[in-house]
């Protein structure tokens, strides 16, 4: 048995997802509350910047004798050019506190200054129902929203969240999106384009403040160029020029026009976290929720070839051979022969295959 | 897994990072074999966060195979060995899957006590997130900016070395007070802890100083000389903390220690012993070498005179790492090993669809090429940091290359299923650049690790089944030494095999690779010309040794050391190609 990597593309399904404070904090919202996606469902302190400041040596004084000239002491709040230390009168030399915050540690003639904390709001980022708030010793750090939708996950992402209504501007899932394509009607919009998109088109979606880019394939010269968006983009295939898997496509084309919560946050190790469109999408039952992973790779799958040279390629598995074979390469390996429509199926290592569900 | 009581079975396990793979052994007519193996991908990860699904799906291979049955109904391993093929009577895993310890390193001299604290780090997996220095002589920076590095890095360790014994004091102690400081101002629940490997005589100002601000543990002096080194005490406390904060947290370890006899360790620990097994099994006089190039980490494991020097990247494997390397010191640092050209962006984005796939495999040649050339990359980079810390002595007949290895053992999926055995040849030679005579011994099955183990409390069942055919031959390399013109001749070898024997000249810049497979043997007669050295002793030393085949034959590596690569790269890609024909890769 083998048990494929995996990924969504389900057109109804009850969405779950953790929202996270980065540090304990206030839950602003309770379980059975309906959220939008801008809405800030909770709110944590966060530590702001400090500065060690050398007192002694900026006075020219050692540190044995330093405490004289200081003024303030660990607990007191500070302004920012506020005087903390000051030696002699005509010609002083003063040591100033460089911002707003409090005085945290003195000692071997230097002090710490801690800025004030900054307060971090933690939006919904997505439509639904607040059904859990996650707590642990009394402490709130975050919640859990639902919805019935859409989910998709990509194969690669930069650029954090956002949330807007999804266009869909091109017809075909391996066409290129290109610049022209992108008017003023796309401004606060999630572009979906097919392989992938020009840097033009790119450049273009950033002046008109799209609010996140969908495509197929990233061409590898506009990672950079990706990871510095001021909004998300998803690769639904990898990088390269990738057309975009039909189911895929057809998912977004179906629902053109909606809204849609999309995050490009991306880890491979560690903790992985893929990046994902989520379409809310008004459901009269409750939808099922979404499958588990863990079920071995049978006959009938339908998968996804992520390799070259068939990279992006979907069919459904209709064979499992028993025997190793060899591949160009020149390597031995178990596959699996699949139905991508071509005259004859493809046999494809096991490992370069990708279950969508 | 004592020794008195009877073990029929044993089941071995090896989580690395992106595949778990588990092996079989069981005693057949009184001798311990190699019987089967299972591979899977890890499960460490979301959605699975369980490393033992991973074990049983591996697990599930072999079971399919032998018939066997290994869990009960519940999940629990069946163990000691019921009857009817059930269970088996030890288990013990070696696991790689965790994620590296995040140190920061702080010493005086970025040459001496810092070096020092480097190498003790990469013995274990870790990263290094900053390394800091003294400002004392205006190398460093300040105290607020060490301050700042190490709060922005929010290590796991802060490992500070420095000052030899009874030198400086102050510099040393500002770099406490800087990490002190800056643990303190870090959530205590992730807060770093400190380790002090530096000048012994400040330990208990150290100690006052850090107060309980943060935890504080204490090793020898890293470098108490300029001269001397020592390493053993940071390094078992790196160790420790890799398998306390690290190991011991994965998902679901607790349940393989649950079923281990013998407590589960670091892959590359592990695979140290059993280099150093192998090395007791030889004369000695040489070294014996260990290379795992695995998906997220790279180990070089060498011994000599008896002392294992483990040395690991924990930041770059043939899966992660990749773009970082070319990031860092740009594409051709990789693609200057291939056979065709390949853009930067190409090599990009192959490496990015890898990490984001890391189970895959290359399915053509241009892929497969680019795996090679960064499991090159991968060795050459972690020998560089492993080199310097070693103490080969006798071992070491020229400086600055590799010292002589009796034998190399060659571990890790990229050169276990390299599709062609010269392949996997080439690639150790290019990264090594082995001299005199090395047996490369291969690592089918990805054994090494787990035989490490085995080696420790059973060493009898781990000769058993290394005689069983758990590794395989790859190669018996002759590299001589020394300069000539190219074409020049500088070897005569003479091979003589029990059906006959021929003669060939090597020229100087040569590849050359003789037939001789697998479970036979040749008598070689090298003559090598008067300055060239082939590790017999001296330059010009001629002698008879007995070699055993390999699946790459037996392969004569004149092209010099350190080896020299054209620097046009058309000429270098029709080099490299040249190469891999030769070695019939």
């Amino acid at each position: 048995m083998y048990y494929p990597f995996e990924t969504q593309v389900t057109p109804l399904t009850t969405i779950r997802r953790k929202r996270m404070l980065p540090a304990p904090g206030e839950v602003l919202v309770r379980i059975g509350d309906q959220v939008d996606p801008p809405q800030v469902i909770a709110r944590a302190e966060l530590p702001g910047d400090f500065r060690i400041l050398p007192v002694a040596r900026l006075l020219g004084v050692p540190a044995s004798r330093v405490k004289r000239y200081i003024r303030v002491k660990p607990g007191d709040d500070v302004q920012e050019g506020q005087v903390i230390a000051k030696r002699g009168r005509l010609f002083a030399s003063t040591v100033t506190s460089p911002f707003n915050g409090m005085v945290t540690a003195s000692g071997g003639g230097r002090m710490l200054v801690e800025a004030r904390s900054t307060t971090f709001d933690l939006r919904a980022q997505m439509y639904g129902t607040v059904c859990n708030v996650i707590q642990q010793r009394g402490r709130h750090y975050g919640v859990v929203i639902e919805t019935p939708g859409a989910v998709i996950q990509g194969a690669w992402g930069a650029g954090g969240e956002s949330f807007g209504v999804l266009k869909c501007l091109t017809e075909t899932a391996s066409e290129l999106l290109e610049a022209e394509a992108i008017d003023p009607s796309s401004q606060g919009t999630i572009l979906v384009g097919g392989r992938g998109l020009s840097e033009a088109a790119l450049e273009r979606a950033q002046q008109l403040q799209v609010r996140g880019i969908v495509v197929g394939g990233l061409s590898p010269e506009l990672i950079a160029q990706a990871e510095q968006l001021p909004f998300p983009i998803i690769v639904t295939e990898g990088i390269g020029a990738m057309p975009m898997s039909q189911p895929i496509f057809r998912l977004l084309k179906t629902n053109d026009g909606r809204e849609a919560s999309v995050n490009g946050q991306i880890q491979t190790r560690g903790g992985i976290m893929r990046p994902e469109v989520i379409i809310p999408t008004p459901a009269d039952t409750v939808p099922p929720a979404e499958k588990q992973p863990g079920v071995p790779l049978e006959v009938g799958a339908r998968v996804r070839l992520v390799r070259a040279p068939h990279a992006g390629k979907v069919g459904t598995v209709v064979a499992l051979p028993v025997h190793a074979r060899r591949m160009e390469t020149g390597a031995k390996v178990h596959g699996a022969e699949v139905d991508v429509g071509q005259e004859a199926p493809l046999f494809a290592p096991l490992a370069n295959l990708e279950v969508l569900r | 897994m004592a020794e008195e009581q009877r073990i029929g079975s044993i089941l071995l396990v090896d989580c690395g990072t992106v595949m778990t793979k588990a092996t079989l052994l069981e005693q057949v007519a009184g001798q311990y074999r190699f019987v089967a193996r299972g591979e899977a991908p890890t499960t460490v990860e979301y959605p699975w966060s369980d490393i033992t699904a991973g074990i049983r799906h591996a697990v599930e291979r072999i079971s399919a195979s032998t018939g066997r049955r290994f869990f009960e109904p519940n999940g629990d391993l069946i163990t000691p060995e019921l009857t009817g093929h059930r269970g088996v009577d030890a288990f013990a895993a070696t696991v790689s899957a965790s994620q590296p310890l995040q140190v920061v390193l702080a010493g005086l001299v970025r040459n001496l006590s810092v070096a020092s604290a480097e190498r003790a780090a990469a013995s274990t997996y870790s990263t290094t997130k900053a390394i800091l220095t003294s400002n004392d002589r205006g190398g460093g920076h300040s105290e607020g900016a060490n301050v700042h590095t190490i709060y922005d890095a929010a290590p796991d360790v802060i490992c500070i070395a420095g000052g030899v014994e009874g030198g400086a004091a102050k510099p040393v102690l500002d770099l406490v007070e800087a990490a002190t400081l800056a643990s303190s101002l870090i959530e205590q629940s992730v807060r770093p802890k400190l380790l002090y490997v530096g000048n012994s005589r400040l330990r208990r100002r150290v100690v006052q100083m850090v107060g309980k601000r943060a935890e504080l543990r204490v090793a020898d002096n890293v470098r108490p000389t300029r001269t001397e080194e020592n390493l053993v005490g940071a390094q078992a406390e790196l160790d420790g903390l890799y398998v306390q904060e690290k190991l011991e947290r994965l998902p679901g370890f607790e349940t393989v220690s649950n079923w281990s006899a013998v407590a589960p360790r670091p892959t590359a620990r592990a695979f140290g012993q059993l280099v150093r097994y192998l090395w007791r099994l030889g004369d000695g006089s040489k070294g014996v070498l260990g290379v795992d190039v695995g998906a997220a980490s790279t180990t070089v494991a060498a011994v000599f005179d008896g002392r294992v020097f483990t040395t690991i990247r924990g930041d770059l494997g043939v899966t992660f790492g990749g773009e970082r390397l070319i990031d860092e010191h740009g594409a051709e640092t990789v693609t200057r090993w291939l056979p065709e050209p390949m853009s930067a962006d190409e090599a990009r984005g192959v490496l990015v669809n890898k990490e984001i796939r890391p189970t895959s495999i290359p399915q053509d040649m241009r892929e497969l090429w680019l795996d090679q050339a960064l499991a090159r990359e991968a060795l050459r980079t972690t020998l560089e940091l492993a080199r310097p810390g070693w103490e080969p002595g006798a071992a070491q007949p020229h400086p600055h290359i590799l010292p002589l290895c009796d034998t190399i053992v060659v571990s890790g999926s990229v050169l276990a299923h390299a599709p062609r055995p010269g392949q996997a040849a080439l690639i150790v030679l290019d990264a090594l650049e082995p001299i005199g005579v090395s047996t490369l011994v291969l690592d089918a099955h990805g054994l090494a690790p787990a035989l490490g183990i085995v080696a420790e409390v059973k060493p009898l069942a781990a000769v058993e089944v290394l005689d069983s055919g758990a590794f395989v031959n790859l190669a018996t390399v002759v590299a001589p030494v020394g300069r000539a013109r190219r074409g020049e001749i500088i070897l005569r070898v003479h091979v003589t095999y029990d059906e006959g024997k021929f003669s060939v000249e090597i020229g100087y810049g040569d590849l050359e690779v003789l037939p001789l497979p697998p479970g036979q043997q040749a008598v070689l007669e090298l003559r090598p010309l008067h300055n060239f050295d082939v590790g017999l002793g001296r330059p010009g030393k001629a002698g008879k040794l007995r070699v055993n085949g390999g699946l790459a034959g037996l392969i004569i590596d004149a092209r010099g050391r350190p080896l020299r690569i054209p620097g046009d790269s058309e000429q270098r890609q029709s080099q490299m190609q040249q190469w891999l024909w030769d070695v019939g890769g």
